[in-house]
């Protein structure tokens, strides 16, 4: 289980890796913290003819907090975020999620931008973040450009990203003391990538995802208009049928798993 | 007459702690992955990827057609040939790869080698298989079908063997006026030791052998084998198992790579290494436990066990393994089913099926943990139905101590013991009385607890006449170890079994501390080195123990009574009067140490008296149990478990045993394995399936798809023990490296059913995974409905 | 093939290496580091589990590329470590290994719990392991032995 050949390119910087890619011929592809590509890579799943290392790109590895925004950095590690690295209500609603991700090991070096743009259904920060809301920042041969979460990621890994850009970071909402926020995955094992996920984060205006889907994740409009109208619970049953609306091709096992996420991602919430 | 010694504790019964463990720390260990030579050459395999097809061709790499071989490169290579002389068996012979027809997802069709495994792989990649595909048989059921498609054409239908024996039920019908009957299920799957399998070999043209390190439990019937189906005399094939990193059963038999790996160094005169990778170990080794069972207990309204009919369908998969076959199954699933009760009325037919899947290997308990779950499930069935605690019928149907020794309704000579205690104990550890109330007064929302216990008795170290009844061609028979008495008074225990974490280069010092007194640091144990070691089938069936423990201590007895000679002579005493002790000889005129005895044999010859042993200082001592009928462990295992009724999920939460296996050597070994063997229970139970879709393609190639129990899913274990020794063995030792896995997922699914039980819900599946326990939720309502409309 | 300068077990390497080799490979078939194994290959066993800058890692999928610059110990690293030196005698006196395939990952992110999370409890513990697959003891010696650390490490 030996990866197939390729070629490696440390990327001293930005424009450095950009360039890389606009110039590959071949399949190229960013390597982040690599853990997911390393697997896909040693199984032969992922045969690339050119990675380019961005992890020793400066400027990518910040949290900042600057008013009502947190950005943070694409290469920032799950890890550094399950130690609590991202300040306030945000950050702690954020450390739940990572601390759930994987092992330590892995967390180490697996990173956020990595997982984003990676777009796997059954991850975690895919649907974790687009409850969260805010933008993901782009940097492409022509500079800059913001796309909300929301539009982001648009299928089983598919996204908005095109193939000669980079995922540079997250503008995330920095989140009043008052919000309230939980998040429920079901997997088989602590670790393992989830079956169904249940986000919840009630800041401005409730945002309700179920994840883990075959598709992008979701958000569930009628949960959202509920937890608006002063619900703060949402029983299993209507957690049925509201994800039913969205996802009529699921069977009974997973319109119940999604339903209990959901539903109780809301009772974390509220708890 | 030596006495041992065992003033330091350090004999049987003493928790001493492992020899081995230090390189394992340093990480010094050395497994066959280890191995390199300069020129080596790595090995990669084009692998079918079709369940059942002929191959209609093979195109090699352009430029690198000497570097890949298929089956029509290696004409004298034979295919595995494991014979059985159970009547009506029909064995197909396993080619190391394939000729003409591929069998199973997995199976070998070409190999590469390169100076890399990254290169070998590149080449199999590169390599084009065209496969002329034919309907698979995924399922053992199906595979009965009158029209289903034929795995090996001439046989006519698919069938590998079947059992058979009837009994009259009229004697019991006017007693037996309850019938429970249930059907189960056990799913496939594979043995997964943490180091996969490995091999690596070379030709030694200084002793004109075959050299091959390979991860094997027994390495003396990998150099018969590779002889036989390399054409090569067995005394130019030495096998070596260095550290081994877990076997369980899946190393215990012949593999294909082994037998490539050796016709590839001894044609091309180059070293060759393969390491099995963790995608190839589960698609090529998803080869245990997939049985299917109807069982109908027939017993009295109070729950006494009168009779016992059951139709046990086995999945052996394509092939017969060698040199075990693929029928031991099924004749051990007859010979298992009723456990330790004592029933009147049996008939029992096993029917082994082959389809397109990888051959069946025995795991760790070999059929016992799918019978003793079909049985102890149906025991509780039984209980539900008729309104009793389901430990009553279980040491109300036992059979007896004082009924011991007894032969049971499926012939199995049981030695000794107490196994109705073994249940009371473990009842009294889970705490059962408090576990009933807390479901009283739980109000059946979100968590439901329940518990549970498995029951059985193991025949293990059965030996030559148990073996021959099964057929196969490989019967064991007087196990032998030599020891050797080094010029400084060391000794050196050479043992033909192999020991892969089961501790035996501890537990085997231990069993000459015992006779000769000398400190385990002094002995060194060998293992695993058919040039250096006895003659041994090896470690399989929980027999290494009893077995080689008892040729040790043969050996070492006679080692004594020769040294007592020579220092008897070196104390001017009669021979009466010297005894080994404390690893010295004493005697009321003074003592002789080990090393004065090595010395006089060895160097100062001229000392030795006129009637000294011609042997020397060098034993090698076979034993056999009389009888070989096997000595019988038995435990008991209770659990409590919280089901969460909106996803399915299980949670094991308290998790009790009670073992007996006699004589207990080294009780922290013992508490290691059984721990161990629980857990791969629990696997069993809730989390291991190896997946295929109706094509016959494996769904689970990875640990990402195929979940292992991990450190959260094992619970903290309780564990007590009894000690009923054999009298069949020497010091009363019984087996016991098995019996942890057999009874936990009976006793699991026990624990789910009973906190299922106020919903009327059953699993019948194992994994019991989520999406099972709420297909048993959602079935159960929908019964509800029905039944009230 | 690509120039590799890094540390290991405090030894300074320089190798050029095709850009394709695992971490893993280049310590055990490279440098003939052989404690280090390979369990699966794809970042679930933990058999592979070495510290890279202080930090434990997987390094079947980590490319050996990837670790320039860093300084990598592996389980014949850990000679004058009091962590680790504990933690090898609490695994002995625990009976915390059997075939002992996985015992050194085991023992590097044992190092990493001790360390780390000097406060916790069995099922913190439990759960941190969840990485680390053993199939031979049911993890009762190798909790065992890193609770009996924690405390040690607490007095
Ligand atoms: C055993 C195991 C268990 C896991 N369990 C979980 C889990 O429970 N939940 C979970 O969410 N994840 C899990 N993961 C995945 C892990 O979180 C990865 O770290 C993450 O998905 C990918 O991040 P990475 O930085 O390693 O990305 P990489 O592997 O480097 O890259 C992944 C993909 O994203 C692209 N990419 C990476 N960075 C960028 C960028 N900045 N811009 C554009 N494209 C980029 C790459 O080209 C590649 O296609 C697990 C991984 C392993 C090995
Ligand atoms: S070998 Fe690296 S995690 Fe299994
Ligand atoms: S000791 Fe064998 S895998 Fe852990």
């Amino acid at each position: 289980m030996k990866s197939a050949k390729f070629d490696h390119q440390r990327a001293a910087s930005l424009d450095d890796a950009l360039k890389a890619l606009g110039n590959a011929d071949g399949e190229a592809r960013i390597m982040g913290g690599g853990q997911s590509l390393g697997p896909m890579m040693n199984l032969r799943l992922a045969q690339p003819d050119l990675l380019i290392d961005i992890s020793r790109v400066g400027g990518l590895d910040g949290i900042e907090v600057s008013g009502d925004v947190i950005r943070v950095g694409a290469r920032v590690t799950h890890a550094r975020v399950e130690d609590g690295e991202v300040p306030g209500v945000t950050g702690a609603y954020m450390q739940t999620v990572a601390s759930g991700i994987s092992y330590r090991s892995v967390r180490n070096r697996g990173t956020i931008g990595g997982s984003v743009a990676h777009a796997d259904p059954s991850a975690d920060w895919p649907s974790a973040l687009l409850a969260l809301g805010g933008d993901v920042v782009i940097a492409g041969q022509d500079g800059e450009r913001r796309m909300p979460l929301d539009d982001f990621q648009v299928g089983p890994f598919a996204t908005g990203l095109g193939f000669e850009e980079i995922l540079t970071g997250f503008e995330l909402p920095a989140l009043s003391d008052s919000a309230k926020c939980g998040y429920y995955k079901v997997n088989r094992k602590p670790g393992e990538f989830a079956d169904a996920i249940g986000a919840v984060v009630i800041g401005v205006s409730p945002r309700v995802v179920c994840g883990a889907t075959e598709a992008a994740p979701f958000r569930v409009s009628v949960a959202e208009e509920k937890l608006a109208a002063g619900a703060t619970e949402i029983s299993v049953a209507d957690a049925r049928d509201m994800i039913a609306v969205h996802e009529p091709g699921f069977d009974d096992y997973d319109l119940q798993i999604h339903a209990v996420a959901l539903s109780r991602a809301v009772g974390r919430a509220f708890a | 007459m030596a006495d041992g010694g065992t003033t330091e504790g350090k004999g049987i019964g003493a928790r001493v702690l492992r020899k081995e463990d230090w390189r394992h720390l340093a990480g010094k260990a050395k497994f066959t992955g280890d191995f390199q030579r300069p020129g080596q050459k790595e090995m990669a395999f084009v692998r079918s990827e079709v369940a059942h097809a002929r191959i209609v061709s093979v195109t090699k790499p352009a430029g690198f057609e000497s570097s890949v071989f298929t089956a029509k490169d290696m004409p004298d290579m034979q295919p595995m040939r494991a014979p059985s002389k159970m009547p009506g068996y029909k064995g197909a012979d396993y080619p190391a790869l394939a000729i003409g027809k591929v069998r199973f997802v997995g199976e070998p069709v070409a190999v590469c080698i390169a100076d890399t495994r990254a290169e070998a792989e590149d080449l199999a990649q590169a390599t084009l298989v065209e496969f002329g595909e034919l309907p698979a048989v995924v399922d053992m059921l199906a595979a009965k079908a009158g029209d289903a498609p034929l795995i090996h054409e001439d046989w006519g239908d698919n069938l590998v063997m079947e059992t058979f024996a009837d009994d009259d039920f009229g004697k019991i019908a006017d007693r037996a006026t309850v019938v429970v009957k249930r059907e189960y299920r056990m799913a496939r799957h594979a043995m997964n030791p943490m180091e996969g399998r490995a091999v690596f070999a070379e030709w030694d043209d200084r002793t004109d052998q075959l050299m091959m390190w390979t991860s094997t439990q027994v390495p003396h019937l990998i150099r018969t084998g590779l002889a036989q189906f390399l054409g090569l005399e067995q005394r130019q094939v030495r096998v070596i198992a260095p550290d081994v990193g877990g076997g369980f059963g899946c190393k215990a038999l012949l593999q294909p790579e082994e037998v490539i790996a050796g016709w590839l160094t001894r044609h091309l005169e180059v070293p060759v290494r393969w390491i099995e990778d963790r995608r190839e170990h589960l698609v090529t080794g998803a080869n245990c436990r997939e049985h299917h069972y109807f069982v109908t207990i027939h017993a009295t309204p109070e729950g006494r066990i009168l009779g016992l009919d059951c139709d046990v369908t086995i999945d052996a998969g394509a092939y017969s393994v060698y040199p075990f076959t693929n029928g031991l199954e099924g004749a051990m699933a007859h010979g298992n089913l009723p456990g330790p009760y004592d029933i009147e009325v049996y008939r029992c037919r096993t029917q082994t099926m082959t389809t397109n899947k990888p051959p069946l290997m025995p795991y760790r308990g070999v059929a016992r943990p799918g019978v003793c779950y079909a049985m102890e499930m149906t025991i509780d069935a039984l209980a539900r139905d008729i309104g009793v605690e389901a430990h009553d019928i279980r040491t109300m149907s036992m059979v007896k101590q004082e009924q011991l020794p007894f032969m049971s309704i499926a012939k199995k000579h049981f030695d000794s013991g107490d196994y109705a205690k073994s249940v009371e104990m473990v009842v009294d550890m889970i705490g059962l009385d408090k576990i009933r109330s807390e479901q009283i007064s739980a109000n059946g929302e979100g968590r439901l607890v329940g518990v549970g216990m498995g029951s059985f008795v193991e025949q293990t170290a059965h030996g030559t006449s148990v073996f021959a009844s099964w057929g196969v061609a490989m019967v064991p028979g007087y196990e032998q170890a030599t020891v050797r008495l080094t010029p400084d008074g060391g000794l050196e225990l050479r043992i033909g079994v192999q020991s892969h974490g089961q501790g035996m280069e501890t537990s085997m010092a231990q069993m000459a501390y015992e006779v000769l007194g000398i400190d385990p640091s002094q002995v060194t144990v060998t293992h695993g080195d058919t040039g250096l070691t006895p003659y041994s089938t090896g470690t399989y069936a929980s027999r290494s123990m009893v077995m080689a423990g008892g040729a040790t201590a043969r050996a070492c007895r006679v080692l004594a009574e020769r040294m007592e000679i020579i220092a008897a002579h070196l104390l001017q005493c009669e021979r009466a009067e010297v005894t080994v002790r404390g690893g010295k000889i004493v005697s009321g005129k003074g003592e002789v140490s080990f090393a004065e005895i090595g010395r006089v044999w060895y160097l100062n010859p001229d000392e030795l008296p006129d009637d000294v042993d011609q042997g020397g200082i060098e034993v090698t001592m076979g034993y056999r149990p009389e009888p070989d009928s096997g000595a019988f462990t038995y435990a008991s295992h209770a659990c409590k478990v919280a089901v969460d009724i909106d996803t399915g999920e299980v949670e094991v939460l308290d998790y009790a045993i009670v073992e007996d296996c006699g004589t207990m050597v080294n009780p922290m070994i013992v508490e290691g394995q059984t721990y161990g063997g629980a857990t791969q229970g629990i696997g069993t139970a809730l989390l291991e399936e190896s997946t295929y879709d109706s094509f016959g393609n494996p769904g689970a190639s990875t640990f990402a798809d195929y979940m292992m129990p991990g450190a959260t899913d094992a619970p903290h274990y309780r564990i007590d023990h009894m000690e009923s020794p054999s009298p069949f063995t020497e010091y009363g030792i019984k087996g016991m490296g098995e019996g942890g896995t057999i009874p936990t997922p009976a006793a699991i699914g026990n624990a789910i059913n009973d906190a299922l039980k106020t919903i009327g819900a059953e699993v019948t599946e194992t994994p019991f995974t989520p999406r099972r326990v709420r297909a048993a939720i959602a079935a159960a309502n929908k019964n509800r409905q029905g039944d009230a409309a | 093939m690509t120039e590799l300068t890094l540390k290991i077990n405090g030894e300074d390497v320089t190798a050029d290496v095709e850009t394709r080799l695992s971490l893993a490979d280049f310590i055990r078939d490279h440098r003939r580091l052989t404690g280090t194994h390979l369990g699966c290959e794809h970042g679930v066993c933990g058999a592979c589990t070495v510290l890279m800058n202080g930090e434990p890692v997987r390094s079947c999928i980590t490319f050996a590329v990837v670790a320039d610059g860093t300084e990598i110990t592996t389980i014949e690293g850990f000679e004058d470590d009091d962590p680790m030196t504990l933690l090898r005698q609490a695994f002995h006196e625990n009976h915390a290994l059997q075939c002992g395939y996985c015992t050194p990952g085991m023992l590097v992110a044992a190092r990493d719990i001790v360390t780390r999370l000097p406060d916790a409890d069995e099922d913190r513990v439990r759960l941190e392991l969840a990485g680390n697959l053993c199939r031979c003891t049911g993890y009762v010696g190798i909790v065992n032995a890193i609770l009996s650390v924690i405390e040690k490490r607490r007095l």
